[in-house]
């Protein structure tokens, strides 16, 4: 009985033996394909992540060519606290500048560019009984505005309000990205800060070199928007070469002529040089505005400035020399002023400034003084 | 007397190991070069390290040939866009992006580079438009048939 019962046990043991290999064999083929069918999802998964991505980087690409959907709003702000010994002048705090640029691609090539400026925390406050402005301060102005069409990289025309393209700090001054707080004195006044008028700037490439060439018509100074009280235009050019005889050395030339509403023709000359290499960067201007009055005879103003700026890391060191004559026939009738700027990039969007300017007269009669500039400058807008 | 020998042989196997993994070390490459990628049926073979500066500040906006060019960029917080800003264009990342934003807010620029999230959308970018340029690391791009590439900044 006992053998009987030992002979089915052993066949059990024999035949589980046997098949414990199909079973495993059977196990592997189903963990490969389990893993094969994961692999296919996952790959499923990139698949679409990658369109994802695509799709993404479709809406964050800076495509001039393309419309945007949105209007693009950017923008800068600066508030300052001034020390001086200026006779007449209090140290103070100045909430200097909140300008807001709104700029739209309304068709391909087709553009609406436009630059809001709050100067010196504007306040308009009117009398509630008669509706008569009681109180303002600062300045709120349209500093530009115009349609722009750009056929090419190389071309494009503006109608509208545009900042007078002479020289270089005509155009590139916003405090951000300058690294003085003050202006050179010639600064909106050898010629009108902005125009109402038309221009046009083409880009021509020579070899390895850019000249570019901009040609502007418009009311003149102190003939904005439609109040226009003469019938004279001014009108302009200014070229700018970048060399490649010598990397990063910028030349260029400007020109400005008008008749003004008190009927002086003003021809403004200007030359201007920027030589950038690596981290140090010179910049300056010359310009020299003959005036010529109805009745009597003519007189010049000159100006000059050369900036130096080096960069070490998040900090910049600068140093201007400016000088400024407004009329060189009448005697000692310069003014100069030195600078030195130090600035912190806190961020590439936040910079403290602290800078020293020495004003020095050439007419002894008129006190010299220093002034101490401490200020944050933000700017709004991606990179 | 068998403690220190385990104890003999146990720093012997980590300075054997220590000097293994110091060779493996030194003998990987120092560091994957950045590559200046342009389309394979672009007529450059060459760009030298001053003309791919130039065109990534627009001092040259087109071709040889006359054709367009479309810059490409890494976002600015990209180690691959610092590197290259640092090694081509002379200065940190961020600073370019900041003289970028004056330009635009100046709406001075005339042909700003594209940011684009990936190396592998600039790869393909490249692959697909004859006028395009950008940069990568060259691992990601070797042997690839549809680019070219014109400069290797060490």
């Amino acid at each position: 009985m006992k053998r009987f019962a030992v002979f089915p046990a052993l066949i059990s043991v024999f035949m589980l033996a046997a098949a414990v290999p199909a079973f495993s064999a059977d196990d592997r083929l189903d963990r490969l394909e389990g893993e094969v069918k994961s692999i296919k999802q996952e790959n499923e998964a990139l698949k679409k992540r990658l369109e994802e991505v695509e799709a993404d980087q479709e809406d964050t690409k800076q495509n001039y060519s393309n419309l945007s959907k949105l209007v693009d709003v950017s923008g800068y702000a600066d508030a300052q606290y001034n020390i001086t010994n200026q006779p007449g002048e209090n140290n103070h705090f100045r909430v200097k500048h909140l300008s807001l640029f709104f700029s739209k691609e309304v068709q391909k090539e087709w553009k609406l560019f436009s630059e809001i400026e709050y100067e010196d925390a504007p306040l308009i406050d009117s009398n509630k009984q008669t509706d008569t402005v009681s109180k303002s301060q600062g300045t709120v102005f349209l500093e530009q505005m115009y349609v722009q069409y750009r056929p090419a990289v190389d071309m494009n025309v503006r109608l509208g309000r545009y900042l007078t393209p002479f020289g270089i700090w005509s155009i590139y001054h916003y405090p951000p990205y300058v690294p003085t707080q003050t202006n050179p004195m010639f600064f909106k006044i050898m010629f009108p800060e902005v125009s109402d008028g038309v221009q046009i700037g083409k880009s021509f490439s020579i070899r390895k070199s850019l000249l570019d060439a901009t040609l502007y018509v418009g009311n003149g100074a102190g003939n904005p928007g439609g109040a226009d009280r003469n019938e004279n235009k001014g009108v302009g050019a200014r070229v700018n070469y970048g060399t490649d005889m010598v990397s990063g050395l910028e030349v260029g030339a400007s020109f400005y002529r008008e008749k003004g509403n008190s009927g002086t023709m003003q021809n403004v000359y200007g030359g201007h040089i920027q030589y950038t290499r690596s981290r140090f960067q010179l910049q300056s201007e010359y310009l020299l505005r003959r005036n010529h009055p109805e009745n009597s005879g003519y007189f010049n103003d000159a100006a000059f400035y050369a900036l130096a700026n080096y960069d070490i890391g998040k900090w910049a060191v600068a140093g201007r020399y400016d000088w400024f004559d407004n009329n060189q026939k009448a005697a000692r009738n310069g003014h100069y002023r030195y600078t030195g700027a130090l600035n912190y990039h806190i961020a590439h969007n936040v910079i403290a400034k602290a800078e020293y300017n020495r004003n020095v007269f050439a007419d002894p009669n008129v006190k010299n003084y220093s002034e101490f500039i401490l200020a944050i400058a933000v700017a709004i807008g991606d990179l | 007397m068998r403690h220190k020998i385990m104890k003999y042989i146990s720093a012997l196997v980590l300075v054997v190991c220590g000097c293994l993994g110091a060779i493996g070390v030194s003998s990987a490459p120092a560091s994957d070069p950045i590559v200046v990628i342009v389309n394979k049926n672009n007529s450059v073979d060459v760009l030298s390290a001053g003309d791919i500066r130039k065109i990534y500040t627009n001092s040259i906006l087109e071709w040889a040939d006359g054709a367009a060019i479309t810059i490409y960029d890494l976002s600015v917080q990209d180690n691959l866009r610092e590197e290259f800003s640092e090694k081509v264009l002379g200065k940190e990342a961020y600073r370019i992006a900041e003289e970028w934003a004056h330009l635009k807010i100046t709406n001075q620029a005339k042909n700003p580079p594209l940011t684009l999230k990936s190396q592998m959308l600039i790869i393909r970018k490249v692959s697909m438009e004859k006028g395009a340029i950008g940069y990568v690391s060259l691992s990601s791009v070797r042997d690839n048939p549809m680019i070219k590439i014109v400069n290797t900044i060490q």
